[in-house]
């Protein structure tokens, strides 16, 4: 119950593509998370599955039935909008009762099931209250609330958490999480959030510009992108510009600051093409220069030099800006940063293992 | 589905209310006003202008013209001179009670002058109180002649009081629209007051001034209840009624109407697109300071003395009105020498007078019936849905805004004459369409505004959760909005209860008479005649004063957004 799939879905709004040729497969009880930066068509997504969207091209299937057509008052979706959308001229009981009362259940049912629901968000002491009698949590949470009572097929959040302050943000990530575990239902979750999508999700569809960029778990996404713009927008990364010299096992990149080898890449690229070579911060590894060879210690390590920038101490962590060789500019992380390895100006030998680089198409990164 | 109908959101429902909506504006203002126009340019021989000839080249209809322009003119000089220093007192300054002032300034403007003229009669009379108050002091020795010169400035000083709010409205939003660093650049390169005022304030202004201008203007120039009350005679809107009488002998009547109506168009286009388009839009606004500031204890007292001296000089006519309703016997003193509330009772007994207060009771409702479903059912569409043609409904509902009453129930008279709807045979039909066409901006804005303020998303969280989008309608749109719909309801209905030129015009036969030609009527009787016309004014301004308070509870503070252009 609750498989969601899209078959070639297209919706034009005004005159651009805001969903362009998606196709995605949502499996039943998933937290399934929708992710991307403003514009790039996510909340339109959530948007046609609840119905107030109908499709310019293609089809959208609930369990297999097409859905295209059917009106949203029909689709029994339970969507949690972004400013909740609770109707202030009804209390917190009127408002999470509202879908049952559609639905015509009876009133010991629909007593049982409000206060159910109440309870599963920790609320059942506020059903009396009015909506502006509440916190923003407290909102969020009876929002949540009503679109779990209906015991909905698929539950749709639109950047649920986005109107909350940041501590409150990551304790409903954990409560959103357990609701999911207990009532084990689809739920399709949009946010532009990373941290969000990467601490929640089963699985994450990263979008941009419309288009499906790559679906993944959380794991997949960090570790193996298939683009520089998911690898950046995903944690975030250092990007090295080179040209690929050799594909085989290990990929060897050229770049103006040295030779990087590689374990991962995608498919398929030729050799002499452009690429980037993407290595998360906390992979860079910082050794004084002077204990530095010159050649990389083993097979399995890059080393790059470059001369300390600037940097920035957070307490659990300190974050480097360093300068290579050509002039580009890299990020490393030091966690647990108990001495300071090094001083503004001071030269470094960056050391990189081939497992952590993965080498990527070239592309246009501004969005 | 072609790719241009799904730009759209038509459903059979809405297409239907859209015909339907259609329909009802082409037969109840675009074919009367068509057909107007084709009466003053066709004759049996077929186009002429000979009718517009003689309205510019004879000597009797130019001096209507020219009286009309005059007035109009001179009422939009003593709405400036009134509201500039309101505007500026009120805008510029913070004291204490400044918001009781703000409601203060507004009052004169929901009392209709038609009401206030029949006071202001009393007062002003070569025998009246003003003058026998100055004779008392010794300040002149024979009475002035106030309303000599054909009640000219009679008119003027009567329309003048009730319009400054509406031009005060417009100032004051205007002045509070110019960037104050735009101001504090010009003092910066040396401006003193004066010439920061000239210079730079009031130019920034002048698209807010000019329209509301526009409006006090074409208001005075159509005004028809007060030139009636002081008898004069010679301006296009008094013209206008007589000549309705005789529509088929003498088609100068449409002559006239279309000359208001180019004279209207003429003047909101030029508010609109020259004056009003945007010409300063490009500044953007730095800081948010604000121009405001605290008020000194002289300044404070200036602000008071100015408010409430004008205040008290509006409310001079509707004085007159309570005064007189409440008159046994008043003859050579300044205040009436025995009281009486016999003729309130007396409007409750007298057949015309409480038959008129029937009828209108029943007009004004059926009226604002079809307010509130008309302007319900356009501005959930405009804000709501996208249909086709969504600009020329815009346009359509606000077009009463610049349509005078007078031009409308002419329009009517002219074309639904010989049709099931003669205004002749049986007014009511017409004069209830009339009602509601009049105050329909006021319904759709008001209600327009309600589903601004109401975000779509708490209608699409019923819609997901199983709600039909009727359900939705009622049980939260509606809810939600319920406050603007009565603010504009009541608006709609003490209005219509008080509307002058529709009544004036359209109500032919004495059973069918609404209270304010009662008035009318009343006023033209010997004997008791104008003091039961006082008593049923002075009721009529307390409804309407009732019905304004409910409003302004329900409206808050931008009630007056009504008002703008």
């Amino acid at each position: 119950m609750g498989s969601v799939k899209f078959e070639s879905v297209s919706k034009i709004l005004g005159q651009s593509r805001a969903v362009n040729n998606l196709t995605l497969d949502i499996g039943a009880e998933e937290l399934f998370f929708l992710l991307g930066p403003s514009g790039c068509g996510k909340t339109t997504t959530l948007r046609l599955v609840a119905g107030f969207y109908t499709p310019d091209e293609g089809r959208i299937l609930f369990d297999g039935q097409d859905q295209s057509r059917v009106p949203p008052h029909k689709r029994n979706t339970g969507m949690v909008f972004q400013n909740y959308a609770l109707w202030p001229h009804m209390d917190v009981r009127s408002n999470v009762a509202y879908g049952l009362k559609m639905r015509h259940v009876s009133e010991a049912e629909k007593e049982k099931r409000v206060r159910h629901a109440l309870e599963i968000v920790h609320m059942q002491a506020y059903a009396e209250r009015m909506p502006n009698q509440l916190s923003g949590g407290q909102q969020q949470r009876v929002a949540l609330a009503r679109a779990l009572v209906i015991e909905p097929d698929v539950v749709l959040l639109d950047e649920p958490l986005s109107n909350l302050d940041a501590k409150l943000r990551v304790e409903m990530r954990t409560q959103i999480k357990d609701i999911h575990r207990k009532i084990g239902r689809t739920m399709i979750y949009v946010t532009h959030d990373q941290a969000e999508a990467l601490s929640m999700a089963d699985r994450i569809a990263v979008m941009r510009r419309g288009r499906l960029v790559q679906t993944g778990t959380p794991h997949e996404l960090y570790t193996r992108p298939e683009s520089a713009f998911v690898a950046e927008f995903i944690g975030g990364t250092n990007l090295l510009r080179g040209t690929l010299e050799e594909v085989g096992d290990l990929l060897t990149v050229k770049t103006q600051a040295g030779i990087v080898r590689a374990k991962n890449g995608v498919k398929g690229m030729a050799r002499g093409e452009p690429v980037f070579c993407s290595v998360r911060p906390e992979s860079l590894r910082l050794k004084p220069a002077a204990e530095s060879s010159g050649i990389p210690p083993s097979d399995a390590t890059n080393e790059l030099l470059a001369e300390v920038q600037s940097i920035m101490y957070l307490g659990d962590n300190e974050q480097y800006s360093l300068r290579l060789a050509d002039g580009a500019i890299v990020r490393a992380v030091e966690y647990n940063p108990t001495t300071r390895k090094a001083q503004v100006g001071d030269r470094l030998a960056l050391q990189f293992d081939t497992q952590a680089v993965v080498v990527l198409p070239q592309e246009e990164l501004s969005d | 589905m072609t790719s241009w109908l799904r730009r759209y959101d038509l459903n059979p429902a809405n297409a239907a209310v859209l015909i339907f909506l259609w329909v009802f504006f082409i037969v109840f203002m675009l074919y009367p006003l068509g057909y107007v126009f084709t009466n003053a340019f066709f004759t049996a021989e077929g186009f002429s202008l000979v009718f517009m000839k003689l309205m510019f080249t004879s000597p009797n209809y130019t001096i209507i013209l020219a009286n009309s322009v005059n007035l109009g003119l001179a009422v939009t000089l003593f709405t400036t001179l009134l509201s500039l220093p309101l505007a500026l007192l009120l805008v510029r300054y913070n004291f204490p009670g400044k918001g009781l002032l703000n409601g203060l300034i507004l009052i004169p403007m929901v009392l209709p002058p038609f009401v206030g003229a029949i006071g202001m009669r009393q007062l002003l009379a070569r025998f009246g109180s003003i003058n026998l108050l100055l004779l008392e002091m010794g300040v002149i020795s024979q009475p002035i002649d106030w309303l000599g010169g054909g009640s000219f400035w009679g008119v003027v000083i009567l329309e003048a009081l009730h319009l400054y709010p509406i031009m005060y409205l417009n100032l004051a939003a205007a002045l509070a629209n110019v960037d104050p660093s735009l101001e504090e650049a010009a003092k910066n390169m040396g401006a003193n007051s004066f010439k920061l005022f000239s210079t730079v304030t009031f130019p920034l202004m002048l698209p807010g001034y000019f329209a509301g201008a526009v409006i006090v203007f074409i208001w005075a120039f159509t005004d028809l209840g007060a030139p009636l009350v002081f008898e004069y005679r010679e301006v296009v809107a008094v013209q206008i009624f007589n000549m309705v009488t005789d529509l088929h002998q003498n088609p100068m009547g449409y002559a006239f109407v279309v000359a208001v109506i180019a004279l209207t168009l003429f003047f909101f286009y030029l508010s609109k697109r020259i004056l009003g388009g945007g010409r300063y839009e490009m500044l953007g606004r730095g800081h948010v300071a604000s121009a405001t500031r605290s008020a000194s204890a002289s300044m404070t007292v200036i602000a008071y003395g100015v408010v409430l001296g004008i205040s008290a000089l509006a409310l001079i006519p509707h004085l007159g009105v309570l005064l007189t309703s409440v008159t046994k016997r008043w003859f050579l003193s300044v205040l009436p020498s025995d009281y009486t509330f016999q003729f309130y009772q007396d409007v409750f007994s007298h057949d015309l007078a409480l038959l008129s207060i029937k009828n209108s009771l029943l007009l004004s409702s059926l009226s604002t019936i079809i307010d509130v479903v008309l302007g319900v059912t356009i501005a959930y569409l405009l804000a709501r849905k996208r249909v086709p043609g969504r600009g020329v409904l815009d346009a359509l509902a606000m077009l009463p805004l610049a349509l005078p009453g007078l031009v409308l129930a002419f329009g009517y008279v002219a074309a639904f004459s010989a049709t099931p709807l003669d205004a002749r045979v049986n007014p009511v039909p017409l004069l209830v369409i009339a009602y509601a066409v009049r105050r329909l901006p006021y319904m759709v804005r008001a209600a327009y505004a309600g589903f601004q303020q109401t975000s779509v998303a708490l209608e699409e969280a019923a819609i997901n959760l199983g709600a039909s989008p009727m359900k939705t309608l009622y049980q939260i749109t509606m809810p939600l909005i319920f406050a603007n719909l009565i603010a504009g309801a009541v608006l709609s209905f003490s209005f219509a209860m008080l509307e002058v030129s529709d009544s004036l015009i359209l109500a032919s036969k004495e059973q069918y008479y609404p209270i304010t030609k009662a008035i009318y009527a009343l006023l033209g009787r010997i004997a008791d005649g104008p003091y039961i016309a006082s008593a049923m004014g002075t009721l009529g301004l307390l409804l309407l004063a009732g019905s304004l308070f409910i409003a302004g509870r329900f409206f808050g503070r931008r009630m007056g957004e009504l008002f703008r252009a």
